[in-house]
């Protein structure tokens, strides 16, 4: 898997983070530890909320840790898109004949498997004529249906994974029956917007929770949002993808009363759902600079001891 | 999580389905697999979910495992939204809203579409427009920013743009020569999102419910700008009309129950809270002792629903699959939703935000056989009801909120059929 090309730009639409592009997404969570929370409709499973598609939505605090270490730069989205207008006829007749091409791609793979299952079925069904049993006919059909090649699955992903790839394939000749196909994203036709001063937005605003996630986030934990548990952010150890979480997390300031109860409440829950409750926050005022309240940050677990 | 898991492997798939909550957690996206995706289109189950490990060690086998999960999120994610030829839907923007066909002026009757809307589907196909868009004069469909971005999301639409014209609005112009190109994902949340009072917030709320089969449509308290607010006629229910019956029918029925009580016998500051007089019955006593003051949702009156603090207003009439629903004439409402942010809302709302917006939705009183033999079945429906969707970050929690008035319930009324001690045995487990 090829890295994108740092920075990464961060679409910044009406107040939110977004990103459309699928090596940024599975970048920043194999290097950077970065998660956020898939929001979209997958289009191949469109009635369902349990695997959910792009776009990925950062939290502010994931957004600004990128940008604090440089990885990405936010990006005024709308206005980004704006320069679509002025897009040369040119550019545009050459990416609607690329867009073309990939869905004649498309659409002959989508064939050649058809055929190739086809056949395969049929291989089955008469390699089960021959045995002459009803009940393995039946079976054989069950089994064809649901049998996808794992190849195959990729293959035809991988087209429109890698843009750099099917960018520079010459374009065929257009056929009867061409796919119309939704790109993810708008880079191209569009240039890199990561280069032009103007569109590249300032640092995020972030709660005063930040210098806890940032430790956190710094110590190779993965952070995501805590609604679920009833806490700021859930700690993860590793890719949520293989890992239960850890903590429940929930930040204060270091001379911030803490009322008794919502420790008990933290405690109680986070045993009961076998995590910990984790208490931090920074030793440094909200007056200091983010970097050295960063680094100022404690933490604490609280667990219930059931004596 | 142990637990949930542990209750996963032991009952079947079909009830685990119900108790855990699949899309609470993060999935394996592996699972996702194993469906056949791209060809069938028919149901299919949801997998189960996969197994996942404590913390990381540095076997290969678990990176490897790992390894496979990113590779199956990262194909799963890069699935293209595909338009056949046979279901193909091009729409177009319109980022000025609604406009007549080229060629037609604009009379006094107007478009008959919301001016809200921004795409225009000239040859809508599908079943997904039995529910979504509004039809103008000239048979088009127009979406609304939210109906738009979900089927471009969901790979239903092709939205074309930019078109600097109008012909392109009137469709079935010639593609070869049109310069306007199919709208990415990403441009389509750029223009979209923030669009006539669009949050993401929304969006995630709307297009979950449409994934799971819900119709969704706006409701009237969707602009929350404080100019749609209506200014006055702010009565507060909780400190009105707190007494049963107040007012002047409040009066006529304490006028009549003395009349009609003989053994009447007001109790004063001083003596028992009973009364003096003779009592001959439980019930009597019951409502002697009722002197707390309780609230009865059925006697407020109706409030406006733009009369409520945002974002604790109705913003989304939802309807459920079973429900017919013709798009120019919406029957009323299954459900109603108030949608919050946690980032700008950190606290509960205030008695008198869920108060104003409890009353902002019809009454619903418990109805039906079943409601009338249980209590507790009574209780839980209310007289008013609303779903508050919180949503943090992306990840949604759908809360149901009702007006449950436990001064109706007479307990000490209830003369069940069978009477005795286990009659009373029911009282008490029922009023816990």
């Amino acid at each position: 898997m090829d890295n994108p090309t740092l920075p990464i730009p961060i679409s910044h639409i009406s107040g939110r983070y977004l990103l459309f592009s699928i090596e940024a997404v599975t970048y920043l969570r194999r290097e950077h530890n970065i998660c956020g929370v898939l929001t979209g409709t997958l289009p191949q499973a469109s009635q369902q909320n349990v695997f959910l598609g792009l776009p990925l939505q950062l939290m502010p605090e994931e957004a600004r840790v990128l940008v604090d270490k440089g990885i990405a730069c936010i990006i005024d989205e709308a206005k980004a898109q704006t320069s679509m207008i002025s897009l040369m006829e040119e550019d545009r007749r050459r990416y609607k004949r690329e867009l073309e091409a990939q869905g004649h791609h498309v659409t002959r793979l989508l064939a050649d498997r058809k055929n190739k299952r086809k056949e395969e079925a049929l291989k089955k069904i008469a390699e089960n004529k021959a045995k002459k049993s009803a009940k393995a006919d039946a079976e054989s059909e069950a089994a064809a249906s649901s049998a996808i090649p794992a190849e195959e699955e990729s293959a035809i992903v991988d087209v429109f994974a890698d843009d750099s790839a099917s960018r520079s394939s010459t374009p065929t000749s257009a056929p009867q029956e061409i796919l119309g196909v939704t790109p993810p994203t708008s880079y191209p036709p569009l240039p890199n917007p990561t280069t032009s001063s103007d569109l590249v937005l300032s640092k995020p605003e972030v709660p005063l929770s930040y210098p806890l996630f940032a430790h956190l986030h710094s110590r190779g934990y993965f952070l995501s949002p805590g609604l679920r548990f009833g806490c700021q952010y859930v700690a993860y150890p590793g890719d949520p993808l293989r890992f239960h979480s850890h903590f429940l997390v929930v930040s204060a300031e270091y001379d911030q009363q803490i009322d008794l109860m919502d420790i008990v409440n933290g405690g109680r829950l986070g045993t009961g759902v076998k995590k910990g409750f984790l208490l931090g926050g920074p030793q440094k005022s909200r007056e200091e600079a983010e970097i050295e309240r960063t680094e100022s940050v404690v933490t604490y677990s609280i667990e219930w001891a059931g004596m | 999580m142990e637990v949930d898991q542990e209750s996963l492997h032991a009952s079947k798939a079909e009830a685990t389905q119900v108790e855990t909550d699949l899309s609470d957690e993060t999935q394996d996206f592996r699972l996702l697999e194993r469906l056949s995706l791209l060809t069938d289109t028919s149901s299919s189950s949801l997998p189960k979910r996969g197994e996942k490990d404590f913390e990381p060690n540095p076997t290969v086998y678990q990176a490897d495992i790992l390894a496979a999960s990113r590779q199956a999120m990262h194909n799963a994610l890069s699935h293209p939204r595909m338009h056949p030829p046979k279901t193909h839907a091009l729409g177009f923007y319109a980022p000025d809203g609604p406009k007549p066909p080229p060629g037609v002026e604009l009379d006094h009757r107007g478009h008959g579409v919301s001016s809200n809307c921004c795409v225009c589907v000239p040859n809508p196909k599908g079943v997904v427009f039995k529910t979504i868009g509004q039809g103008d004069r000239w048979n088009r469909i127009w979406l609304l920013p939210e109906e738009a971005l979900y089927l471009l999301e969901r790979g239903s639409l092709d939205i074309r743009w930019p078109s600097s014209a109008d012909e392109h609005v009137a469709g079935g112009s010639d593609l070869e020569s049109d310069l306007s190109i199919p709208m990415s994902l990403q441009a389509a949340y750029a223009c979209f999102l923030g669009q006539s009072g669009l949050t993401l917030e929304r969006y995630s709320v709307y297009s979950s419910l449409r994934r799971l089969g819900y119709a969704v449509v706006r409701a009237s308290g969707w602009d929350d700008s404080p100019a749609a607010r209506a200014p006055d006629r702010r009565v507060d229910g909780y400190t009105q009309p707190q007494l049963r019956g107040a007012g002047l029918a409040g009066m006529f029925s304490m006028l009549f129950n003395w009349m009609h009580d003989p053994k009447s016998t007001a109790s004063t500051a001083a003596g028992p809270l009973v009364g003096t007089g003779i009592h001959r019955n439980y019930a009597h006593i019951y409502q002697k002792l009722a002197i707390i003051p309780w609230y009865d949702p059925t006697t407020v009156p109706d409030r406006d629903p733009l009369d409520t603090d945002a974002p604790f207003r109705v913003v989304f009439h939802i309807y459920k699959p079973s429900t017919a629903i013709k798009k120019s004439a919406l029957p009323p409402p299954d459900y109603r939703i108030a949608v919050v942010n946690t980032r700008e809302q950190t606290t509960l709302p205030t008695l008198s935000q869920l108060g104003a917006l409890l009353e902002s939705t019809p009454l619903d009183p418990p109805k039906g056989e079943k409601m009338d033999r249980i209590l507790s079945l009574r209780l839980r429906q209310g007289y008013r009801n609303v779903i508050l969707a919180v949503v943090d970050q992306g990840v949604a929690s759908y809360l149901r909120i009702s007006d449950v008035a436990f001064g109706k319930e007479k307990i000490y009324q209830n003369k069940g059929p069978p009477s005795g001690s286990k009659n009373q045995k029911n009282f008490k487990s029922k009023k816990r």
